[in-house]
């Protein structure tokens, strides 16, 4: 089996990391003997989706945000198709953002890619720190890093889950994340994936679902060190 | 003098003389003190700096620049203040002064080399403006505590308006610092390396800052990296391009610690050597070398002082221990932990490995960048042994693992060292982020000293 990650923006949507989801989502693949590929975008490259399973929008600074939003008018109907059509997007912190209508900064309102009933506003203070999340799709807790300006509201959306420790989408406390079809949008970053292995193990699963039209069964790795890592937060926010 | 400013004096060195007795770094507390006694005391000490007071930032680099520019000052005969231990925010700054006062209340200095933390310049220039600022380049660092790079360019923008006289210099070869000064429009001094470097061991997956203008936001264009960002850059669009360089270095060799030959603007040249290693010392280097020149200093006898040039501050300090070279080097972003890379990578001997990440405060909370690392590379570095250590280790073992690394997680330094030293390997190579620093140091001290 075989599957194609496209990257977009990296060259400014790099903060924080974001190469690890890439390394996990590769690594774990190969280990199970599947072929992962990436195919990195840049700004004013045309994209296929067609030929896309998982689709990783990582975070950038605010600047290199607004760089990104000029750009997303060029792609944002085949993005939607895509989504509709259940294919795989796992956006993170910036893209998490970018995913919704709209994020306003002040008086200023940078319009999103609307592939997600939610909108995001600046706050106040930044919500940084640690963080911890329970969420049903498995039960091996979800931590990793927050630090964002912005406050997500998903409306009558899915979270990806519930806030144990730390901030989530808003001030709340309350929830954090969302899970639309197959879109995953999250603030958690540490990076995300390498911490939290059944995660990342759920998104290459769909992926393969979806380009191959039938039920998948990952098979097990040795998670002890992935384990440890993520105890290693739980423990200490306890 | 004042009472209170002679109270405020007294205070602060008592204060740091018990830390220092208790074993302890006592320069913060020590400045603390002496301002919260006497609010004046940083704004008079740096007024009574007789010729020039130097201000050095950027992400990496600052302590060994400053204290090797310090050194070069005082090769020249001139008597220098100099926050040498790396304590950079306000209150390292003032202590440095207040250390350095007799028992008058008055410093007897030609110049003050002071690095400031960029995060701190707001909070240390309102007390003295800087006649140079030495900028060594700018990175991603520790984005919980600092934010994104775009907010401490930021920040040194509102800072340079507070000092309009300063001369910059600045590293010609990195696009983000050149950028701040062509848009604060201070008058620069520029160093940089204009010609490719073949010894370099640069990895070509990095992750590279500032890759749009800074000035019209279209994408660089590079006519090659050193590392990083810094490299020869051009923008397409507006036409912003690295500057012409006043100081270059080329013939690098690093092969046996760093040579090479700074060509001044005058087309004079100077063939340099040092011990140090890392491509990224050339930078310092030059940076100290560019400044000192600046005040129009010869520098006759500065190989002398390259040689003689061991801070003792785990920037690339070596130990020696039961017959184990080891070496103890702080890295603790991105770009610095490349750079130790190669460093290790350019010394081919056999070697041990010992990486050790904390995420304290001063660390930042955020370990995140371990990813931005290109930790793959040490699979070429003839490593025989990986050790991973601190409080994130086992984040650390997991980065390994993603690179098909094989390394072992004791979350306990000083049981890391003594598993390692066990094994009585000709050549240990340490690396540790910031707050990880002073018991890595004091404990390879220490064995230093009981195995002699």
């Amino acid at each position: 089996m075989e599957l194609t990650i496209g990257h977009l923006y990296p060259d400014l949507l790099n903060l924080y990391g974001d190469r690890g989801n890439i390394r996990c989502l590769v690594k774990r693949a190969k280990w199970r003997g599947i072929d992962a590929s990436v195919k990195e975008f840049q700004l004013h490259d045309s994209i296929n989706f067609h030929e896309l399973d998982i689709v990783l929008l990582g975070g950038g600074s605010d600047r290199e945000e607004r760089l990104v939003c000029d750009e997303l008018t060029a792609i944002r109907d085949d993005f939607k198709e895509y989504v509709e059509q259940d294919g795989v997007v796992l956006a993170i912190c910036g893209g998490y953002q970018l995913l919704g209508s709209y994020y306003q900064m002040g008086d200023e309102v940078l319009p999103g890619l609307g592939l997600v009933d939610l909108y995001t506003k600046q706050g106040e203070e930044r919500l940084i720190g640690d963080i911890i999340i329970h969420s049903d799709l498995f039960p091996m807790p979800i931590t990793g890093f927050e630090n964002h300006g912005g406050r997500t509201y998903i409306n009558n959306n899915k979270p990806l889950g519930k806030v144990y420790k730390g901030f989530g989408n808003t001030d709340a406390r309350d929830y954090e994340g969302i899970c639309y079809r197959n879109v995953i949008g999250t603030y958690l970053h540490g990076p995300l994936l390498p911490k939290n292995p059944m995660l990342c193990d759920y998104v290459l699963q769909k992926a393969l679902e979806r380009k191959y039209q039938k039920p998948i069964t990952l098979e097990q790795l040795d998670d002890t060190a992935e384990q440890l890592a993520n105890q290693y937060i739980c423990e200490r926010l306890h | 003098m004042s009472i209170r400013k002679h109270a405020a004096i007294c205070c602060s060195k008592l204060a740091n003389f018990i830390c220092l007795k208790l074993g302890r770094q006592g320069v913060t507390w020590a400045g603390k003190i002496a301002i919260t006694i006497y609010p004046d005391i940083l704004k008079e000490l740096a007024s009574e700096v007789k010729k020039a007071i130097y201000v050095t930032c950027g992400t990496n680099g600052k302590t060994t620049t400053n204290n090797m520019l310090a050194a070069f000052l005082q090769s020249e005969g001139q008597r220098v203040i100099c926050n040498s231990t790396g304590s950079n925010m306000l209150n390292g700054v003032i202590s440095a002064f207040v250390l350095a006062a007799d028992k008058k209340g008055h410093i007897n200095a030609d110049y003050a080399c002071i690095e400031v933390d960029e995060a701190s310049t707001l909070r240390v220039f309102p007390h003295f403006q800087p006649d140079y600022m030495i900028l060594t380049n700018l990175f991603r660092d520790q984005l919980d505590r600092y934010g994104e790079i775009d907010i401490t360019i930021e920040l040194l923008n509102k800072a340079l308006k507070m000092a309009p006289d300063c001369r910059i210099v600045v590293n010609a070869d990195d696009v983000l610092s050149t950028a701040l000064v062509h848009q604060s429009e201070h008058p620069a001094i520029t160093y940089g390396i204009a010609e490719p470097c073949p010894d370099n061991p640069a990895s070509t997956t990095e992750i590279r800052e500032g890759q749009f203008c800074q000035l019209c936001g279209e994408k660089l264009e590079y006519h090659f990296y050193h590392f990083s960002q810094l490299g020869d850059y051009f923008c397409p669009s507006c036409g912003f391009k690295r500057p012409a360089i006043d100081y270059n270095a080329d013939m690098i060799s690093l092969r046996q610690g760093l040579s090479f030959t700074i060509t001044n603007k005058d087309k004079t040249t100077a063939s340099l050597h040092s011990n140090y290693r890392g491509f990224y010392n050339i930078y310092n280097i030059l940076a100290a070398y560019s400044a000192a020149k600046a005040e129009g200093f010869s520098l006759k006898y500065i190989n002398t002082v390259l040689e003689d040039f061991h801070p003792e501050n785990g920037r690339m300090e070596q130990f020696s221990i039961n017959g184990t070279n080891v070496l103890l080097n702080l890295a603790k972003n991105p770009a610095g932990f490349n750079q130790n890379i190669s460093a290790v990578m350019e010394d081919t001997k056999e070697k041990n490995l010992i990486v050790v990440i904390n995420d304290n405060s001063q660390d930042g909370h955020d370990i995140s960048w371990l990813w931005d690392v290109d930790f793959e590379r040490f699979a070429d570095a003839n490593i025989k042994r990986i050790i991973v250590s601190g409080l994130r280790a086992y984040d650390m073992a997991l980065r390994f693992k993603y690179s098909d690394i094989a390394c072992e997680a004791i979350l306990s330094v000083e049981e890391a060292i003594k598993t390692m030293l066990d094994d009585n390997p000709d050549n240990l190579y340490i690396l540790v982020n910031y707050t990880a620093l002073f018991g890595t140091r004091k404990r390879l001290k220490n064995l230093e000293m009981e195995k002699k």
